[in-house]
């Protein structure tokens, strides 16, 4: 990070190399569409390279990066949504459309996606950073400029609520 | 949440310790998190096309090639306070040729209301640009704010000069054009991280603050109808569209 900061495009490559492809999933499951995901890992690394000043020395690269790629996804819904759709504290709301719309259930995967889907993102973004990105709580709580327990707090409701979600779903299956 | 709850939110995804397997199999709370957990993960990852991401690595590469040096962001604080001072002191130059001063309430009272409202101007300055590790609290703006409001009201003289409309016509007019640079200029600057509105708050409030200012130390009226109507309130409605303003300007980089 040190020699990307310096302007060093090799050390820029390596984390790209490194870091993009885990992004794109991200964005993928924030978003619900892998295409807007590929235009906001645009935007991401963009971010990174014209914000690297200020990026604090000592603290960790991976929450910083993933804190850019979610504000870049909360700002493209905010442009390509009317204010009214909008929480009121501006966050997303709960469901996110996806690419295409998703089959009664063909399958465990898209039914996990729509589980997610309906959870508000400050429950649904800690649950995303670990379950898919295999961040800690305190790496989470970095990224989202919260207390590693308001996190945890806000994980563990959005695991028992995803609990109910996917048997509701699977029950809705079964009949 | 137990203390046991949060140590087995760390050691999910991980052979759970035998103390925990058994705290688990007795807290409901638990039990439903691991189900949560683990229903996640039952199903097979999905099958995507691998993404075309050239473009992005290409665009990023020609962007640090066309900025080799990175701009520190205490520069870009550097730059706002320096506008701030300008504007401060070519208002108070401009509008001091008969007096410095013209609150005409005890020099210690105006003293103290100036170095807060000079103090919230830096501090809200510094909590919009600065990066910063935890979220900035709302609560903490706001009591900022009024404790700012509630000093520059009950600081007043009591003295009235002119006509109470000419008066508030006057200021309100003043703090206004006095505000545009500060506010134009902090728009810009916080335009290169990521929107925040309670940052551009703090920031509405510091670059309007600094119109405050110049009215508190110049203005001679100081009835507390004066000084809220065409000081304080002004003020915050600036701050407001401050906010307002920065949600519709595009973002030139989405660090926090």
């Amino acid at each position: 990070m040190a020699r990307f900061c310096q302007g060093d495009s090799t050390a820029f490559d390596a984390l790209f190399q490194r870091y993009a492809r885990p992004v794109h999933g991200y964005l993928s499951r924030l978003t619900g569409s892998p295409s807007t995901a590929e235009d906001l890992v645009q935007l991401t690394f963009l971010s990174l390279v014209r914000a690297r000043g200020r990026f604090q020395p000592g603290s960790r690269f991976k929450p910083w990066l993933y804190a850019i790629a979610t504000n870049a996804a909360r700002d493209s819904q905010r442009r390509s949504r009317r204010p009214e759709e909008l929480t009121p504290e501006g966050e997303l709301p709960a469901s996110v459309p996806a690419d295409t719309p998703a089959p009664r259930d063909s399958g465990l995967e898209q039914a996990v996606q729509r589980a997610l889907a309906q959870l508000p993102e400050g429950q649904r973004i800690p649950i995303l950073l670990h379950r898919f990105e295999g961040m800690s709580f305190a790496e989470i709580a970095d990224a989202m400029g919260l207390t590693e327990s308001a996190v945890k707090v806000r994980a563990h409701r959005g695991y028992e609520r995803l609990r109910e979600l996917l048997a509701a779903l699977h029950q809705e299956t079964q009949e | 949440m137990k203390p046991e709850c949060s140590r087995v939110m760390d050691s999910l995804g991980g052979p759970l310790p035998a103390d925990l397997a058994s705290h688990v199999a007795t807290c409901e709370d638990c039990r439903s998190l691991v189900g949560g957990f683990d229903a996640l993960g039952a199903g097979p990852a999905p099958v995507t096309p691998a993404p075309r991401l050239d473009a992005a690595r290409q665009r990023a590469l020609d962007e640090l090639s066309a900025h080799p040096k990175p701009t520190p962001w205490w520069r870009e604080l550097l730059v706002l306070l320096a506008v701030y001072t300008a504007v401060l002191g070519g208002a108070l130059l401009f509008m001091g040729r008969n007096g410095q001063v013209g609150n005409s309430a005890s020099p210690m009272v105006v003293a103290v209301v100036a170095v807060l409202t000079l103090v919230l101007v830096g501090g809200g300055a510094f909590v919009a640009l600065a990066p910063a590790r935890r979220r900035l609290s709302w609560a903490l703006v706001a009591m900022a704010a009024v404790a700012v409001a509630a000093t520059q009201v009950l600081g007043g003289s009591g003295q009235q000069v002119r006509p109470p409309m000419e008066g508030m016509l006057r200021c309100m007019g003043m703090e206004m054009m006095l505000s545009v640079l500060p506010l134009a200029a902090a728009l810009v600057l916080l335009c290169r991280s990521a929107f925040q509105p309670v940052r551009a708050l703090a920031a509405g409030l510091s670059a309007a603050g600094v119109a405050l200012l110049v009215l508190h130390l110049h203005c001679p009226e100081g009835t507390v109808r004066h000084l809220l109507t065409a000081h304080v309130l002004p003020w915050l409605l600036l701050a407001g569209v401050a906010v307002l303003v920065r949600s519709r300007l595009p973002s030139r980089s989405h660090a926090p």
